[in-house]
């Protein structure tokens, strides 16, 4: 160093040339929002520990607040032993500093933890040392130490490594893990992860050929997540929560009337009308709630980034919205069986004719088709016509089908079929006055439940809707975004700049290859520069003898 | 869920378009509001005011209703009159079955009812069961639709054992239904003279006209060693034996009436109406009840102030949670 300073003097500065590996756009305003949303984001990256750590700051995952805890292969005690030879030495000594460094981390980070205040963690760690880090007794210290950092970055890590550290928050810490890569070293990743995202770009398809989902750059990864991730959960929810109540309502029927039969086993539907409920008369509205329902549009959803954690902590698919849905199930079973057969006990017909079995059960099942379909409609969300279509279209065929069904006797009808059973109920003022009844009064409860509900005690993202239940429905057609272009070039420019990231930390410079370079022409100006964690690390392991403030 | 994810991205080889020959060779998926999650919806929000506006909807609309049912229900006339327990001789009262059971046994008994307001004509006769299970598995089970309906089909008795033939050939109708047919008749007269029992049209007009066939004739009907009912006329085809269309109509629960015949006359107030019962029918084995009824119908039918009753606590019901959600609302806004 002190050579390379004598004979680098009175030299004319020709140029500079630089090479930026740019992170992509939208980068960390996408980490940003995503840890907002309470997922916790770890860099593992094949790059050196300057570079990974650079990277960190660029996306917001690292700043100087943040107590950082660096666990480095290259300390100077290390270098030292390395320079010896021993294999044995090496890794005994390794192992022995990775321990005291995990166990002195531990010790320190409660103390930063009790306080809601106080600075958030990090721990940075390369690639030597998580090779001890990961065997079986360090394994849980590390586990303990990165769980309660808000970030972690691995640096110099091999693909084999990157796929351990994944297996290790997934089978130790029991969290979903997502991978999301773009190379090939990234497969493993991927693979053993929940989630493996691959991006399709310039370093080919392998990451892509070999992940679950594959965006085209990383900040989709946002839209995945907080937009389609959050309404696919709340769908999923939805068509399950609602399968079951509406097979309970179902069967529930049949199970008071056993209570009249002497329990004999004599169904209270007619074959038929058992088998094709499932399949034209209440399921294709609940497949267009799975496809269509959203809470809230997405631009909400990417602002709100708050209500992801509505589905991490599972708040709509718990053992207590299953009890309250089984709870209505059964409150509207007995209103449907036992207000059908009550009133049906004594003659419907101002001709003094009185029901028979079939009669009664048909207009059971009649309430009970539109009133589940009905409940479908009070669940939504969002109601587009397909809801509209698909609610409506079901009843239709439903009638569709009885008056088919019951109109025609052929030679191969069971016993005691069901002919011109809904014509005679038809004729009857009852048939109506008790399809408007029951319904209605099936309904009650629920429909209680869901005013009090949203009234008292609302979710998350039923504030954020009735918050906004007045914009515009934002809609990213390709019209709002031509609006754009008609800015004049003025008002573009200051669009843009406005919308620059604003600085906030005041780090300003990148690793250069050399330690104490920053500081070193810092002093040269007589300025105070304190030189960075990894730069007092590399320096002395250096073993330079001039050692700049 | 895959596809919801993929809608967004361009994994490779999605569709291309070409908009214009100025644009490049775009490999974005086709746009379309549907596969985009764009379709216009609406977004209902259950606010306070819209639960109570339905609540108060409802209740508007279901007292008035609930009330002219109720009102309905109330005109209907009903004289309910059991007699299978005072129907039987006091010496026959320790062993009701072996009454019932011997054919040699008078089984005519007479009952006197009084009419508590006007009736007007058609008066209705039902004879009402209880503890009767017509809704028993093997009983519904237990007939055969194909014979009923047409001669050829004689012979398909195959649900209908054990009473599906005798050594004679197939019994028609077959099955235990129709061997169960009931047979307590009944007499009317008020003031020594015969009231007319119209007992035709009985039946729905779909059983008259399609079930049963005007061509069928019953056959060995309760010819066997054990009679569970009435006989029937051989040379009366089934598509006029409406009292056997009646009963063939299983009911839906234990207790159940069925409609005997109507009386086309207006019975008085006050009246008291002899009723000469030939009490044939053996309910006594299984601890069954036998009532007759005497009923007019209004627009809604016969006596029954359940759908009335539902409709007024629906009603108030949903009035009442609208009035407290309004002071609710007043006292403890959002």
């Amino acid at each position: 160093m002190q050579v390379a300073e004598l004979i680098e003097k009175e030299l004319i500065l020709i140029g500079a040339t630089a090479i930026e590996d740019k992170l992509q756009e939208g980068v960390p305003n996408c980490i940003q929002t995503l840890s907002r949303a309470g997922i916790k984001i770890w860099v593992l990256t094949g790059d050196k520990i300057e570079t990974a750590i650079n990277i960190a700051y660029a996306c917001n995952l690292l700043n100087n607040e943040m107590k950082q805890f660096i666990i480095s292969s290259e300390t100077d005690a290390i270098r030292e032993v390395e320079e010896r030879g021993d294999q044995t030495e090496i890794a005994r000594f390794m192992k022995e500093e990775v321990k005291k460094q995990l166990k002195q981390f531990l010790d320190e980070a409660p103390q930063y933890f009790c306080s809601p205040s106080g600075p958030k963690l990090a721990l940075v760690i390369d690639g030597k040392c998580l090779m001890y880090a990961l065997e079986p007794s360090l394994r849980i210290m590390l586990l303990t130490l990165s769980l309660n950092c808000s970030s972690v970055v691995c640096c110099r890590v091999s693909p084999l490594q990157k796929a351990q550290v994944t297996s290790l928050v997934k089978k130790g810490a029991r969290k979903i893990t997502l991978s999301i890569g773009d190379g090939a070293n990234d497969v493993s990743m991927i693979q053993a992860a929940h989630i493996g995202i691959g991006i399709s770009g310039l370093e080919g398809m392998q990451a892509v050929m070999a992940s679950d989902f594959a965006i085209a750059q990383f900040r989709f990864l946002e839209d995945l997540l907080l937009v389609h991730g959050r309404w696919s959960y709340i769908r999923l929810c939805k068509v399950v929560m609602y399968f079951f109540y509406k097979n309970l309502a179902f069967t529930l029927t049949q199970f008071w009337f056993t209570f009249g039969t002497g329990f004999s086993g004599q169904r209270f539907y007619d074959d038929w009308f058992q088998s094709l409920y499932n399949v034209i008369f209440t399921a294709l509205p609940v497949v267009i709630v799975g496809l269509f329902d959203q809470d809230i549009s997405s631009s909400l959803s990417k602002k709100y980034p708050e209500l992801y954690k509505e589905g991490v902590r599972n708040m709509f698919f718990n053992r207590r919205i299953v009890a309250i849905w089984a709870c209505f199930a059964v409150y509207q079973s007995l209103v449907f069986f036992y207000f059908v057969s009550l009133s049906s006990s004594t003659s419907r017909d101002s001709d003094g004719k009185m029901f028979g079995l079939w009669d009664v059960s048909t207009m059971a099942f009649t309430c009970v088709v539109v009133t589940v379909n009905l409940r479908l409609l009070m669940m939504c969300n969002s109601i587009t016509r397909w809801h509209y279509i698909s609610v409506g279209g079901s009843i239709i065929v439903w009638f569709v089908f009885i008056f088919v069904y019951s109109g025609i006797m052929t030679r191969f009808d069971r016993n005691d079929n069901m002919f011109w059973i809904i014509y005679v109920l038809m004729s009857t003022s009852y048939f109506y006055v008790t399809l408007l009844l029951v319904p209605v009064a099936a309904l009650l409860g629920d429909f209680l439940y869901l005013g009090v509900q949203r009234w008292f005690f609302p979710y998350d993202y039923q504030i954020v809707q009735e918050s906004h239940k007045d914009d515009a429905d934002s809609i990213n057609t390709p019209d709002s975004q031509e609006t754009k272009e008609h800015l004049t070039p003025d008002e573009a420019r200051s669009n843009a700049i406005s919308q620059l990231p604003k600085e906030v930390s005041k780090h300003s410079g990148f690793a250069f290859d050399s330690p104490g370079y920053e500081s070193f022409f810092a002093t040269q100006f007589g300025k105070y520069v304190p030189p960075k964690a990894w730069d007092v690390a590399r320096r002395a392991s250096m073993k330079s003898k001039s050692k700049p403030k | 869920m895959d596809t919801n994810g993929a809608t967004t991205s361009s994994a490779a080889g999605g569709g291309s378009t070409s908009k214009s020959s100025s644009k490049k060779h775009s490999r974005k998926p086709v746009y379309s509001r549907f596969t985009q999650q764009e379709l216009p919806a609406c977004k209902p929000i259950l606010t306070p005011g819209l639960v109570i506006a339905t609540f108060t909807i409802i209740g508007i609309i279901f007292i008035p209703l609930g009330l002219v049912s109720l009102s309905a229900s109330e005109k209907v006339v009903e004289i309910v009159d059991r007699y299978d327990e005072s129907c039987v001789p006091s010496n026959y009262s320790n062993d009701k079955l072996k009454f019932i059971q011997n054919p040699s046994i008078n089984k005519s008994c007479v009952r006197t009812l009084t009419v508590p307001k006007l009736m007007k004509s058609p008066v209705f006769i039902y004879y009402q069961l209880d503890n009767y299970y017509q809704n028993h598995r093997r009983y519904v089970k237990s007939r055969s639709d194909k014979q009923l309906r047409s001669v050829s089909d004689e012979k398909s008795t195959s649900d209908c054992s054990p009473e599906d033939k005798t050594v004679d050939g197939p019994i028609v109708p077959c099955g235990l239904v129709a061997w169960s047919l009931f047979n307590d008749t009944y007499w009317f007269s008020v003031n020594s003279k015969t009231i007319e029992v119209n007992k035709h049209d009985i039946a729905w007009k779909s059983d008259k006209e399609h079930k049963f066939g005007s061509n069928v004739y019953p056959k060995n009907f309760q010819s066997g060693g054990l009679i569970g009912g009435a006989k029937l006329n051989s040379s009366v085809p089934l598509s006029k034996q409406e009292d056997l269309m009646v009963w063939m109509r299983t009911a839906a629960l234990p207790t159940f009436r069925k409609l005997y015949g109507k009386i086309e006359q207006d019975l008085q107030a006050n009246e008291k109406i002899q009723v000469v019962i030939q009490n044939n029918y053996n309910t006594y084995s299984f601890s069954g009840k036998k009532k007759l009824v005497l009923s007019t119908t209004s627009w809604i039918g016969g006596k029954n102030d359940f759908l009335g009753i539902a409709y007024i606590i629906v009603g108030g019901l949903c009035l009442f949670l609208a009035v407290c959600f309004i002071l609710l609302y007043v006292i403890k806004p959002r």
